[in-house]
């Protein structure tokens, strides 16, 4: 073996885990934490080191990838698998930005939650939550990604719920959980369908390639849809749970609830992605199902345009960020829709930079008004804090997709995608797409004029105490605007770089194809498409402008960071549908816990109550009555002797 | 020599007990714990050294039965990892319980010990006689326990439970007694052999008397009246116990003795099937509203084993280590949750979990344990349950999506109430003022921890697990196959059961063979499920014919293989054929 093992990855963020969990459980009795020095160095360490090992491999990776199986996992009759690991061009672009991301998030949260009494706990959990990430991106099999994929699930509980004694945030960790397995149950039906199909074998990567292709290469195609499609659907169930899509969206706005470098690693960058991820991976299944496929860009198409909205008229920083997050997977979903998916993994790639970027600033700016997340409270920012309020503009101006930046070049891509694939279909879902740029484009604009222009709104005491965040913060961020500039240059059309798609074309390459030979698409300039998403973002940004700098926002005293009015019930839309499911089940649990137990206690109870009274009637019998007992004794031996004798006699 | 031990060797160390002053609880806890462990080694090597029988010594005569009761005992995967689970649990049970029986830990450790041998011997007989004889002992020092030991309605619930675990295996009883008299004797086979003779009606009449003894002990919905109260009741650790081991006894008998003796038809299958998955979700629901934390666990735990009931007949043909793994992942999750919920009640001084709340602040490594168990009652990917359960609804999903889609809603379901367990324990602020009790000591921390590792190395590994099932196999390839047909051909020959073989045959000639033409497929399924069952019938056949004189070990091994691979293929000689339609 010539390269690197592939375990080591996986090895150093659990090392780290294991190291920085002991060191959190045996100094929590202790009065004072374990030294801040001692444990951000090696929560850096060691996702630092993951990235180094990642980097390697990445530059001496031969174009089929490398495959590595580590030991037998499970084997019992009509189930195997193994425990196996797979880096090929799409593990090492998602492995390269998470590893990298995530041991700049480390850093910054360093600074970020400097002082508090659970440090060496985050850390660990951070720890825990690379490498499950890890594992999610490198497993070989489903069976293995889904370890990763409940891992993160887990991993995303306990953040959000770290800071434990507020129930609130508990309730925010248990719903993101619990939301997530709703579609993890999809995910597990999804490999039971894939098992019955074509035997466990079906859950390795390649044994489903290679099953798909013998099918293809059979002309069996129409046969197995059916249950393919159904495979499928429960695999987008899946996504649509971890990735925060229409219906199981609502738990991503909730998860805010978790400290601020954790929504940016987690809830923006890496583990929402991994249903792109995974509809990628499986890119030959999803390219022979039209109807899921259709299935996924329109739950995309609505998820994008509803998350764009409800991004309008929320007031907390991190909560807009949060919708504009599921806004931006909706585009992710959108151009795997239209089997595009080296260009949704492309915007992956670029939305973890200029979203991180994003969420670090917004983390750096609650940081540096202590505590503060209402934007109806701040203002002016950037004279105080001219740093974060330059790396936030850049990755605005790449959100928005300003020309140049990166965004600018991953949602172009998809949008023209999306145009080109099909004659009716394409246009309509284009022009919906390009709709939510706009609307991108005034809920970021808007942000960003609340934030960092005009007057400051909070009250004097802490307009004092605003500071620049410390090195440590500013660091991770200005490398992550820097990504957030040129990230996109990777894949630049229109002057001619292709590298990302030629580096995913061994991955997806061969599932686009079949794709565009089942739908050919029409050749259309690309610098139209160029112009109109540059309209688009200058458009929302003048729109944006025109509102909001001149709009005058009072500065609210209350501590509810909620939308008023009917805002509310816009945005809190699906919460309620959740909720007509929720008193399904609890009205259920009630009849149960009411009717149905208070009834089978009645029957014991009546038994018992029954024996009872037999029992006392016989316990008359027993009574001092010498004549009734004698006389008792003499019918008894009569009807022996009658028994006998009509019996038959003595045998 | 191993069986015996675990068996008789629990009874002598409760006697042992006695010889402890009663005021000393530090002298008897040592001897105490000196012996679980020394009880959990021997179960380990019992795992270790696979499957093995003593052998067969007469016991007694029941009168008006025609053979006489064996004191036999019997040791395969699933027996094994049983007895495992109860010494194991026994022996933090042992630990855990020095915090809370105080001066009385002798009279503690004496009921458990008396406990712990009557469950083993559950697991390991292979007699009928003799394991109702232990199926219906391992109540007595429960019972005890509870009355001795449990909380505030400790006499209510010690009773509900005698009263309702004795009376629910009253029929089985007679219908024992009942099979015994047309059997040549108690063993699996001469009585899968007798109930073939009788009419169908009567068959079903001493089915459904056997299926209600278990469906008590498991409990499966609507059966569950005993279980809250005396899981709530009784003392922390022996609720791990119960939960853990004893109610494993009706999973149990479902697989060795119900299925082996029973030609039970798809309506009962079915049946018993939704039976175990209405229990999931009953369980899973009730749990959703409980507010006593070991209420809260008993329903998990009822939850938990319907599932695993719902697998037992599915009858895939993963199900045996499908459901073996997530009893034994059930076992130790669900038992290290009673500990600990124990040292949160006698930290506390509740059970009430709205009145608990903020121990992670106060008691950091109680949290951690805590929090980890719950994680790992989750069956998350990583644990031992997510290999039983995604086993389990594999075996489900054979059936078709709809139990399974039943299967995956109580997932969730579970999701929802560990997480409401583990938030309203341990995160918040505490809701009441009140005097912490004792709080986690090193040896428990130690024994939790090395249960929840358990787990993990059970969910990375679970091979440590499932191959105990198939031991038989890798020793078959290695013996001559001549040898063993030689073996198998024996017991037709000799007289005592010709006559039952003959009549057997011209039965299934005469009605059996087109039944079996209706119902291939599930007799086809059926066979090869039940291919470990059979074998330690087969197995049993053997000890018979040869007249029970030793080498019990390799017959038993080999006979077994080739009487599960009769029932794949068709078997070359007649006597080989009439063995193989017995066995389904």
């Amino acid at each position: 073996m010539t390269h690197l093992p592939l375990w080591f990855i996986p090895l150093f963020p659990l090392i780290g885990t294991i190291l920085l969990g002991t060191i959190a459980v045996v100094s929590s009795g202790a009065k004072k934490g374990p030294s801040e020095g001692l444990v951000g160095t090696l929560a850096v360490l060691f996702p630092a080191l993951s990235f180094a090992v990642v980097a390697i491999l990445a530059c001496s990776m031969p174009e089929a990838g490398f495959r590595e199986t580590l030991c037998n996992w499970i084997d019992i009759p009509l189930f195997r698998a193994d425990i196996g690991f797979l880096f090929d061009g799409l593990s090492r672009i998602m492995l390269l930005f998470v590893t990298g991301i995530g041991s700049l998030i480390a850093m910054y949260s360093i600074g970020y939650m400097h002082g508090d009494r659970g440090f060496a706990r985050f850390f660990a959990y951070i720890n825990l939550f690379l490498f499950s990430m890890v594992v999610l991106v490198l497993a070989d099999s489903l069976l293995l990604t889904f370890l990763g994929w409940e891992g993160v699930g887990l991993c995303s509980y306990l953040l959000i719920g770290f800071w434990n004694q507020d129930l609130k945030n508990c309730k925010a960790a248990n719903k993101a959980f619990i939301v997530n397995r709703v579609g993890d149950i999809g995910f597990l039906l999804g490999m039971l369908t894939l098992v019955t199909i074509g035997g466990s074998s079906l859950l390795n990567y390649d044994g489903l390639a290679a099953f798909i292709n013998m099918v293809i290469g059979a002309g069996e195609v129409v046969e197995l849809v059916l249950p393919l499609s159904l495979a499928g659907l429960l695999f987008f169930i899946g996504c649509t749970g971890k990735s925060a899509q229409i219906p199981l969206l609502t738990w991503l706005p909730d998860a805010m609830a978790g400290p601020t470098p954790v929504s940016a690693l987690i809830h923006a960058a890496t583990m929402v992605t991994s249903g792109v991820y995974l509809l990628a991976r499986l890119s030959m299944m999803f390219c022979l199902l039209e109807h899921v496929l259709l299935i996924i860009v329109f739950v995309g198409m609505f998820t994008a345009l509803w998350a764009a909205i409800a991004g309008l008229l929320q007031n907390d920083i991190k909560k807009v960020l949060a919708y504009s997050t599921i806004s931006q997977l909706g585009y992710m979903f959108m151009a795997a829709g239209v089997c595009a998916f080296d260009a949704s993994i492309f915007h992956v790639f670029t939305h973890a930079f200029f979203k991180a970027a994003l969420f670090l600033g917004a983390g750096a700016v609650i940081h540096s008004l202590a505590g503060e997340q209402d934007m109806r409270r701040m203002g002016g920012l950037i004279n105080k804090t001219p740093v974060t309020a330059c790396v936030m503009i850049f990755a605005f101006l790449a959100i928005v997709g300003f020309p140049g930046f990166a965004g600018f070049w991953s949602k172009d891509l998809i949008l023209e995608r999306i145009f080109v694939s099909g004659p009716i279909l394409g246009p309509i879902v284009y022009v919906v797409g390009l709709a939510t740029a706009v609307i991108t484009a005034v809920y970021m604009g808007r942000l960003i004029i609340m934030t960092f222009f005009g007057k400051y709104r909070g009250d004097k005491e802490t307009e004092e105490h605003i500071h620049e965040a410390p090195a440590v913060m500013l660091f991770p961020m200005v490398i992550l605007a820097f990504g957030a500039i040129f990230s996109g240059y990777l894949w630049a059309d229109s002057i001619g770089l292709t590298f990302f798609r030629d580096s995913m074309a061994s991955v997806v390459g061969h599932a686009q194809a079949l794709y565009l030979a089942a739908n050919p698409a029409a050749h259309v300039n690309p610098v139209i498409f160029a112009a109109l998403g540059t309209l688009a973002a200058l458009g929302g940004m003048y729109i944006a402008w025109k509102v909001f700098s001149r709009a005058r926002i009072i500065g609210v005293k209350g501590a509810s960071t909620v939308p008023e009015g009917s805002a509310a019930s816009w945005t809190f839309l699906w919460d309620y549908i959740h909720c007509a499911f929720i008193a399904g089940v609890n009205i259920l649990a009630w009849f149960c816990d009411v009717v149905v137990e208070k009834v089978l206690q009645a029957i014991q109870w009546t038994i018992a109550a029954i024996v009872e009274i037999l029992g006392d009637g016989a316990s008359i019998l027993q009574v001092r009555k010498v004549r009734l007992q004698l006389s008792f004794s003499v019918a008894g031996v009569a009807l022996l002797v009658m028994l006998v004798i009509f019996s038959g006699g003595l045998v | 020599m191993l069986l015996n031990l675990l068996v008789i060797a629990p009874f002598v160390a409760a006697i042992l007990m006695v010889l402890n002053s009663k005021e000393d609880s530090s002298a008897s806890s040592r001897m105490a714990i000196l012996m679980g462990v020394a009880f959990a080694a021997m179960s380990v090597a019992l795992i270790v050294t696979g499957n093995q029988a003593t052998t067969p010594v007469e016991w007694f005569h029941i009168p008006g039965t025609r053979g006489p009761v064996y004191y036999y005992l019997y040791a395969h995967g699933l027996g094994a990892w049983m007895v495992f689970l109860s010494c194991g649990l026994s022996l933090v049970a042992l630990i855990s319980a020095r915090s809370i029986t105080g001066k009385s830990y002798r009279n503690f450790a004496i009921g458990i010990f008396a406990l712990m041998g009557a469950m083993n011997g559950t697991f390991l007989a292979a007699d009928a006689v003799l394991f109702f004889f232990f199926f219906e002992a391992m109540v007595i020092p429960a019972a005890i326990l509870i009355a001795a030991f449990g909380g505030e309605k400790r006499t209510t619930a010690a009773m509900t439970f005698a009263i309702y675990t004795l009376v629910g295996s009253a029929p089985m009883m007679v219908a024992l007694w009942y099979l015994l008299t047309i059997a040549d004797n108690s063993l699996l086979l001469s009585m899968a052999v007798a109930i073939q003779s009788l009419p169908a009606d009567t068959q079903t009449l001493v089915m459904l008397s056997f299926l209600l003894a278990f469906l008590v002990k498991t409990p499966i919905f609507p059966f569950h009246g005993w279980q809250a109260i005396t899981y709530a009741e009784a003392p922390a650790p022996l609720s791990a116990i119960l939960t853990g081991a004893m109610s494993k006894a009706g999973v149990f008998g479902f697989i060795a003795w119900v299925l082996p003796i029973f030609p039970l038809n798809l309506n009962y299958i079915s049946g018993l099937m939704w039976l175990g998955l209405g229990t999931a979700i009953y369980g899973a629901l009730m749990a959703l509203r409980a507010t006593d934390g070991k209420r809260l666990l008993a329903y998990s735990s009822m939850s938990h084993l319907g599932f695993a009931v719902a697998g037992v007949f599915s009858l895939s043909e993963a199900m045996l280590p499908a459901v073996l793994v997530l009893l034994v992942a059930h076992g130790i999750s669900a038992g290290v949750q009673y500990f600990l919920m124990g040292v949160a009640e006698r930290m506390t001084g509740t059970r009430n979990i709205n009145e608990m709340g903020g121990l992670s602040s106060k008691n950091p490594v109680f949290s951690f344990l805590f929090g980890a168990a719950g994680v790992m009652a989750l069956a998350v990917p990583g644990t031992a349950g997510f290999v039983g359960e995604f086993t389990v609804l594999l075996s489900l999903w054979d059936l078709g999506p709809l139990p399974a889609l039943v299967g995956g809603f109580c997932l969730i379901l579970s999701a929802t109430y560990v997480l409401r367990f583990v938030q309203k324990v341990i995160f918040g602020k505490p809701a009441r003022e009140y005097q912490e009790g004792t709080r986690t000591t090193a040896l428990e921390g130690v024994a939790f921890g090395s249960m929840l590792a358990l787990l993990l190395a059970f969910g990375l590994h679970p091979a440590f697990v499932t191959n105990s099932l198939h031991l038989f196999d890798e020793e078959i390839t290695e013996e001559s196959t001549m040898e063993v047909v030689e073996e198998v051909a024996e017991p037709a020959e000799q007289p005592m059961t010709a006559e039952e073989l003959r009549e057997l045959d011209s039965t299934l000639a005469a009605s059996g063979f087109t039944e079996e033409e209706r119902k291939a497929l599930i007799a086809q399924i059926q066979s090869e499920t039940l291919a470990v069952d059979s074998a330690v019938a087969a197995s049993e056949a053997a000890e018979d014919s040869v007249e029970a004189q030793g080498a019990a070990e390799e017959q038993a091994a080999a006979v077994g293989t080739d009487s599960s691979a009769a029932g794949a293929e068709p078997p070359a000689v007649e006597t080989e054929k009439t063995e193989a339609s017995e066995n389904e």
